[in-house]
């Protein structure tokens, strides 16, 4: 087991060394996808805003919510980040298929390049929400600023861990990007984007209890939201989030050098 | 010091077949080697007991019919496969020729696609700015280099993508068959660099068909057949027993 770990650590390391080859090629993947466009990357900004606007007007009326605006923007840029991480991590070594074949970089650089793109778009989003967020009605301290960061970098420290469990299981299992892409449909309306917890036992209230993805949410939504340390939903994601590490280490030392024979 | 030490080394990997709905889908594959079937489920053996030593001058060049393990063998010295039984020691910084193309991207420049193909083989930007010149002058692709690759004709995608991977100084050498590019010209040119860098490089391993180039370029001749060592015998012993 110690030699599995001790696997998935020195291909990390050796990955996190070369910063400048996943950086480049996650920036470059950006650049494919815009480099025609007017607009370029500020579609990713174009897309959010779209979708928000879409929800806080469509749904704004009749929800229960407090503080609607907010608690969709945040509601939608932790899931717009979560769901297309999700969605191309199952498909990623399929994706770098040529280069695992054909170089002997270490599985972690395609994980973290994935995980650039996935940082450098929340950005965009990111700027989306801290523009509704300026004309919403919440006014948070610098505390609970704080806490809500603090929840941004829990979520961006589970990230790779993520990727290499889905990468991986997505490598062996290839049905496993249909049936992903078809619950992340479902997530959009079953995760408390725009809706929120009814205080009683009805079926949305089991679906928001027993949504890991609303914990998810809450660790940056509720400290601006609702103020203070969210600290259920905080552990809730910590225990997730070391769940996902073990697994991927797990995976990682052990799968790492059998990836190129199922592609 | 310079060396490749190879002792029995194996390479054995499961067949992933797969349930499918599909008709008439293939359901594996397989890169090379034996196939050989234990209880329910089907093994490639890609390279078996292969051993053999390489010091610093020596030229060695794999042959075999297809699927013999030739392919498989450079990628286990590169380290794209690790091997399942034996061991591999290799001394000197390593470097490979199989897919010069590797990496390249459509959309991006010319320029761009140097900067990437030589992150990707592990140079630092420092180094990268200290040779794009280089390489873009060697390409000849003058203006064109800042002009996305998607407009280069296929001689001069060509030329850029030999002009990069051969901008390399590697201590060992991994082909898989001798690769050229361009017009009459431009391939004089391809012939005379690869001839420095194999010159350069302290150990080569060449995959190849080709009886002259074997002949020409290397000292010794590893014969595989179905993963399996045939023989290792000098060129001119080789050349001899093939007559």
């Amino acid at each position: 087991m110690a030699s599995v770990f001790g696997e998935a650590v020195s291909d990390i390391c050796a990955g996190l060394k070369r910063y400048y080859v996943w950086a480049a090629l996650a920036r470059e993947d950006l650049d494919d996808q815009h480099r025609r466009t007017t607009l370029g990357p500020l579609w990713m900004l174009l897309n959010y805003l779209l979708l928000a606007g879409a929800f806080i007007v469509v749904f704004g009326r009749g929800e229960d919510v407090g503080h609607h605006v907010a608690y969709v923007a945040i509601g939608l840029f932790v899931w717009f980040y979560c769901s297309e991480l999700i969605s191309r991590s199952v498909t990623l070594f399929k994706r770098e298929e040529s280069l695992i074949l054909g170089t002997p970089l270490p599985i972690t650089v395609y994980v973290m390049r994935l995980c650039m793109q996935a940082f450098i778009r929340a950005c965009y989003s990111g700027a989306g929400c801290l523009l509704l967020l300026l004309f919403s009605d919440v006014s948070p301290s610098l505390m609970d600023i704080g806490y809500a960061v603090l929840g941004i970098a829990l979520i961006a420290a589970i990230t790779p861990a993520v990727v290499i469990v889905l990468a991986m299981a997505g490598a062996w299992f290839p049905d496993l990007q249909f049936i992903v892409s078809n619950l992340l449909r479902l997530g959009l309306f079953l995760t408390p984007i725009f809706w929120s917890y009814g205080g009683g036992d009805s079926l949305r209230d089991y679906i928001y209890m027993y949504n890991p993805f609303t914990w998810v949410l809450h660790v940056v939504r509720a400290p601006i939201i609702e103020g203070g340390f969210p600290l259920v939903a905080f552990n809730i994601t910590l225990m997730i989030g070391l769940c996902c590490w073990i697994v991927a280490m797990w995976l990682l030392g052990s799968l790492r050098k059998k990836v190129v024979f199922v592609l | 010091m310079v060396s490749v030490d190879v002792k029995d080394l194996g390479l054995r990997y499961r067949l992933q077949k797969r349930f499918s709905l599909a008709p008439g889908r293939q359901q594996a594959k397989a890169t090379g080697g034996a196939i050989m079937r234990e209880g329910g489920s089907a093994y490639v053996q890609a390279l078996d007991g292969i051993s053999f030593s390489l010091k610093a001058g020596d030229r060695l060049g794999l042959v075999g019919s297809n699927g013999a393990g030739k392919t498989t063998l450079l990628k286990v010295l590169y380290g794209i496969y690790e091997p399942t039984s034996g061991t591999v020691d290799v001394e000197g910084r390593v470097d490979a020729l199989f897919n010069i193309r590797l990496g390249f991207r459509a959309g991006a420049s010319g320029r761009r696609n140097i900067e990437l193909r030589c992150l990707i083989n592990g140079w630092t930007p420092e180094q990268i700015s200290d040779r794009i010149d280089e390489i873009v002058e060697f390409s000849e692709l003058g203006d064109f280099i800042d002009l996305p690759l998607k407009s280069y004709s296929q001689g001069m995608a060509a030329r850029l993508a030999f002009a990069v991977a051969t901008a390399t100084e590697p201590e060992v050498l991994l082909m898989d068959e001798w690769i050229g590019a361009g017009d009459p010209e431009f391939q004089e040119k391809a012939k005379a660099r690869m001839q420095e860098i194999t010159e350069e490089a302290g150990i080569i391993v060449l995959a190849s068909h080709n009886k002259n180039l074997i002949q020409k370029s290397c000292n010794k001749v590893l014969h595989l057949e179905k993963g399996k060592l045939r023989s290792l015998l000098s060129v001119e012993e080789w050349a001899n027993g093939s007559k």
